[in-house]
């Protein structure tokens, strides 16, 4: 037997024995009096008590009863068979339990937390038992062990559990199960039996990867669900964005993404609040779907603001998700900076289309619009241009190796750089970037010069991933508009292992890449595999919409507003502005008093701000002198919202991979859950019992 | 009398009131002088009271020689003896005695010391009416036994041995009565004053029968003190016995009626017993002025 809460065992003996000692602390003194009648009192009280002595002991006994049975039932006593306990006490147990501490654990379910199930499931594989050396695994976005190896103290564990609370963080399963796998490989003693104890709520976005395969073969494993049979319903706040660049005193679109786990179509109200505004925003939510409630929003001044999403009025299993906290970097336009040897009055150059195509407004035709700054190659500035919104380079020439570190450094720091690889010499650039950006650039292509004496002409695409941008806002007209494009120059491009295939957004028909767009650090690399000024793509109405939707999207995804998971490793490059980290102070709105800020470092040319473990949801702002220089909104893992439960025969047949794996559901016990309330019936009935003891031994 | 000024217990000044009253007996009583209280011997010193037919072998000086030859019938003439009385007071010494005086009402005085001046009282009282007292102090042995007189010495000495009293842890008194009865040789009065707090109360009764049976009158002083018939108030007492006999402890006010009943049970039993023996049973309680039970009791004696 199991209990749901143990405190109250604990205040059960204590009121137990409370009235005995109050008993015992105000009986009164006797006041000492020589008695020459003694003999009759002492009859008198002998006759009393024979008389008293069993309706004294019912009574004492039936209170302490009713106290201790009271007790029991708010302990909540979970009846079942332990389908992991050890029989035998003769053969030494090398046991881990792994306790999931994911934000789905805190979902309730008939007003018990999934975590509160999970904390008494876990407190019975540490029983005291004869041979036992176990140890408590807490697993969530890391994993980390009560000791580094297995202990025979099994009161500190049971602390350490009582001390575990549901945390807003997404469950890596993997580092938990590895960890465990390490203790039960290195189990001492005479070949012990290896159990691995996992009580989680098996959410099926965080375990369908799992994999048990680095335990020992011998290992047996308890899977203890404390899932509900029935998949809760909740409706949770997926996403939060401003998707572009929003600028000051323009409408922006905010859009609230709203997940509807439940089985039937709910209305959902959203209360956004932006700076000092707050907007209302609703809609219908489809069963198992997500919408997406759009307004449009203006934000008043340049600079950071942040604000959060809440539904209102929705009770749901899962209260954690129903907020989360936005941050929109807010920004008048900073000039593209085209980088290109060819000349501005060139009509029929590549760079002339560009430009026109990025400013596509002539001078005094509108103030606000994207300005374009030329500049030489050779005069590349890094303070120039880590104030540019975006950087393009065209036909440049041979970079010196020192242009193109400074490229990458500002593609680490989160700006964007587009690439029109057109000569031969793009070929060598892109090398040089690449190799300058290190391991967090991984192209997925790399591009070398053309075959000699093969001439790279009437390319067409082939194979466009549609539903990206920059070609999604074409629609079904995409097909039709692009046949007519053909393409010319460029460089020919081969496939690279390890890179990422949804980066190559476009290929031609001879399999080269056509447009690449990667991550790299905080920034972003997109690389146009085409001359312009040989392909119609200018002369096509395609091009200006083309080439804002990927403008678009290049800042757009920038990370450095990005939201940033709680409980994850964190380390994000500060904008290219913030050269240095003196002077800045990380501050929160509401900092919880234990959790860490993490710390600021120059890096580079740079300053990255480190995490070990992302601070619990909500904004965090790095302040210089008063003024926000960067903010990043800390958020629960959207894929904690969705609380369905992998299959069971997924966890014993498919992932147990031949290992002894049983799966214990939470009905399996929790149909005897109701003893608790059996248990209130008796404490009444030890109650009434003792009233009419009472009375009848006082009539 | 000069030597019973010097006891603590005489209260003359309160006597004096009882200066016409005598302490009497309805029954006939053996004296050692003629006093006034009738004899149990009827001769011929005395007031002629009836005839009586002569019986063979009868004294002839008694016979009436006039009645004789005037009516040829013998009768004997009758005369009834009046002789002193002879009291003697029979005092329990039990340490349980030494209870009470916690009443106001009770003039701080014990359940001893109230007996102490009803017996100096009733001695002063029984030796002025030109009788006789005697006494006897009963505690587990008979401790002191002063045969009855009647001179001023006799009962300064009775007054000296009633005001030094000790008691004793004594829970038996039947064999100290017992010994009393070895003792005294004529009958008279036995006057028993005591709680009668006692394991032995049959065999004590059954050695006052004894006394019954020797035509003796026995008068039975039942003296109580009023926290004996009423347990007093208060949260928790621990009760120690005066005679060695333990303690316990208790509230009072969960055994209380039960504590009555059993106390108004050993009153009534003591009071049966004594009645069954023809004894002059008289309940007293030293909440009461010694006095004035002093005065009913010799009014009422009287006739």
């Amino acid at each position: 037997m199991s209990f749901l809460h143990l405190w109250p065992i604990y205040l059960g003996i204590a009121a137990a024995v409370l009235p005995v000692v109050v008993h015992w602390l105000t009986r009164p003194r006797p006041v000492k009096l020589p008695f020459s009648t003694l003999r009759f009192v002492r009859e008198v009280v002998q006759q009393r008590r024979a008389r008293h002595r069993l309706r004294d002991f019912a009574i004492l006994a039936l209170r302490t009863l009713a106290v201790l049975l009271l007790a029991w039932a708010v302990a909540r006593p979970l009846l079942g068979t332990r389908s992991g306990a050890v029989a035998d006490a003769s053969i030494s147990v090398a046991r881990v339990v792994v306790v999931d501490v994911s934000q789905s654990m805190a979902a309730s379910h008939g007003g018990i937390e999934a975590f509160e199930r999970a904390r008494s499931r876990a407190a019975e594989y540490l029983a005291h038992e004869r041979g036992l050396r176990a140890n408590l695994i807490r697993a969530g976005a890391a994993a980390t062990a009560t000791f580094d190896e297995l202990s025979g103290n099994l009161a500190a564990l049971h602390d350490e559990l009582a001390r575990l609370q549901a945390q807003p963080e997404r469950l890596n399963v993997q580092p938990a199960l590895a960890l465990a796998a390490r203790m039960l490989a290195d189990a001492k003693g005479d070949s012990p039996r290896r159990e691995l104890i996992v009580v989680s709520d098996f959410q099926r976005t965080n375990w369908t990867a799992a994999d048990f395969s680095p335990l020992p073969a011998d290992t047996i494993i308890r899977l203890e669900s404390v899932a509900p049979a029935e998949t809760p319903a909740n409706l949770a706040i997926l996403r939060v964005a401003v998707p572009g660049h929003p600028l000051p005193d323009r409408p922006s679109r905010v859009e609230v993404e709203i997940g509807n786990f439940s089985p039937s179509a709910r209305p959902v109200a959203c209360e956004l609040t932006l700076g000092e505004a707050t907007y209302r925003l609703e809609g219908l939510c489809p069963a198992q779907a997500k919408t997406v409630l759009a307004e449009d929003v203006v934000l008043p001044a340049a600079g950071w603001q942040t604000g959060q999403a809440r539904l209102v009025d929705q009770l749901d299993a899962l209260a954690a998700d129903n907020v989360r906290a936005c941050v929109v970097e807010v920004h008048t336009p900073a000039p593209f900076v085209l980088i290109t040897r060819q000349r501005p009055d060139d009509v029929r150059a590549s760079s002339f289309f560009l430009e026109r195509a990025l400013a596509p407004y002539l001078p005094g035709e509108r103030d606000d619009g994207p300005r374009v700054v030329r500049i030489d190659p050779g005069r590349m500035d890094a303070d120039r241009l880590a104030t540019a919104e975006l950087v393009i380079l065209d036909h440049p020439g041979k970079l010196s190796v020192q242009s193109t570190g400074i490229l990458a450094g500002l593609l680490r720091r989160g700006k964007a750089i587009w690439y029109l690889a057109a000569e031969p010499t793009d070929a060598v650039n892109l090398k040089q970037l690449v190799d300058e950006a290190g391991t967090s650039l991984q192209m997925p292509v790399e591009f070398s010069p053309p075959e000699v004496g093969r001439r790279r002409r009437d390319l067409f695409w082939a194979d466009l991933k549609q539903n990206q941008a920059p070609f999604a806002i074409f629609g079904d007209s995409l097909k039709s508009a692009a046949s007519s494009l053909r393409f010319a120059g460029g460089l020919a491009s081969r496939r690279l292992e390890g890179g990422l295939a949804d980066d190559l957004v476009a290929e031609y028909g001879d399999r080269s890449a056509a447009l690449v767009i990667s991550s790299s650090g905080a920034g972003m690399l997109a690389v146009l595999n085409a001359d312009l000024g040989s392909s119609n793509l200018p002369a096509s109405p395609m091009f200006v919409p083309l080439v804002d939707q990927l403008v678009d999207r290049m800042l757009g995804d920038r990370r450095g507003a990005a939201p940033i998971a709680s409980g994850e490793p964190m380390a994000v490059y500060l904008p290219a502005e913030v050269r240095a980290a003196e002077r800045l102070v990380i501050a929160s709105d509401a900092k919880p008093a234990d959790a860490s800020l993490g710390e600021l470092v120059n890096e580079g040319p740079g300053v990255v701000w480190r995490m070990t473990a992302a601070a619990p949801p909500g904004i965090y702002r790095v302040n210089r002198d008063q003024q926000t220089v960067f903010a990043v909104a800390i958020e629960l893992p959207a894929e904690e919202s969705d609380l369905r439960m992998l299959a069971r025969e997924v966890l014993e047949d498919r992932l147990a991979g031949g290992r002894d794996v049983r799966f214990r559901a939470t009905d399996e016990n929790e149909d005897r859950d109701d003893l608790w309330t059996w248990l209130a019936v008796a404490a009444t009935l030890a109650m009434l019992v003792e009233l009419a003891v009472l009375r009848i031994v006082r009539a | 009398m000069t030597a019973a000024v010097k006891s603590r217990f005489l209260d003359l000044r309160g006597l004096a009131a009882f200066e016409h009253m005598r302490f009497t007996t309805r029954h006939r009583i053996e004296g050692a002088y003629s006093g006034r209280h009738l004899s149990r011997n009827q001769g011929g010193a005395g007031e002629f009271v009836d005839y009586r037919e002569y019986a063979a072998g009868e004294d002839l000086r008694k016979l009436d020689w006039k009645v004789l030859a005037r009516t040829e019938r013998a009768y004997v003439r009758l005369y009834q003896d009046e002789t002193n009385l002879m009291c003697t007071l029979a005092l329990d010494t039990s340490r349980s005695m030494l209870f009470g005086g916690r009443r106001k009402s009770t003039a701080g005085r014990t359940k001893l010391e109230y007996v102490q001046f009803l017996a100096t009282a009733l001695a002063y009282l029984i030796a002025r009416g030109q009788d006789q007292v005697g006494l006897a102090l009963l505690g587990g042995q008979l401790r002191d036994w002063i045969p009855p007189a009647g001179t001023s010495n006799h009962v300064a000495r009775l007054h000296a041995a009633i005001e030094s009293i000790q008691t004793e842890p004594a829970t038996r008194m039947a064999a100290a009565l017992g010994q009393l009865f070895e003792h005294v040789t004529r009958r008279g009065v036995l006057l028993v004053a005591s709680d009668f707090l006692m394991d032995d109360l049959d065999e004590l009764f059954a050695v006052l029968r004894q006394f019954r049976h020797r035509q003796w009158e026995v008068l039975v002083l039942h003296v109580t003190d009023p926290d004996e018939e009423r347990l007093p108030e208060g949260t928790a007492y621990h009760f120690v016995s005066l005679e060695n006999d333990g303690s316990v402890d208790c509230s009072p006010a969960d055994v209380r009626r039960e504590y009555e009943t059993r106390f108004a049970a050993h009153v009534a039993a003591v009071r049966s017993l004594a009645l069954a023996l023809a004894c002059d049973y008289r309940p007293v309680s030293t909440a009461i002025d010694y006095l004035h039970v002093l005065r009913g009791f010799l009014v009422e004696r009287a006739g």
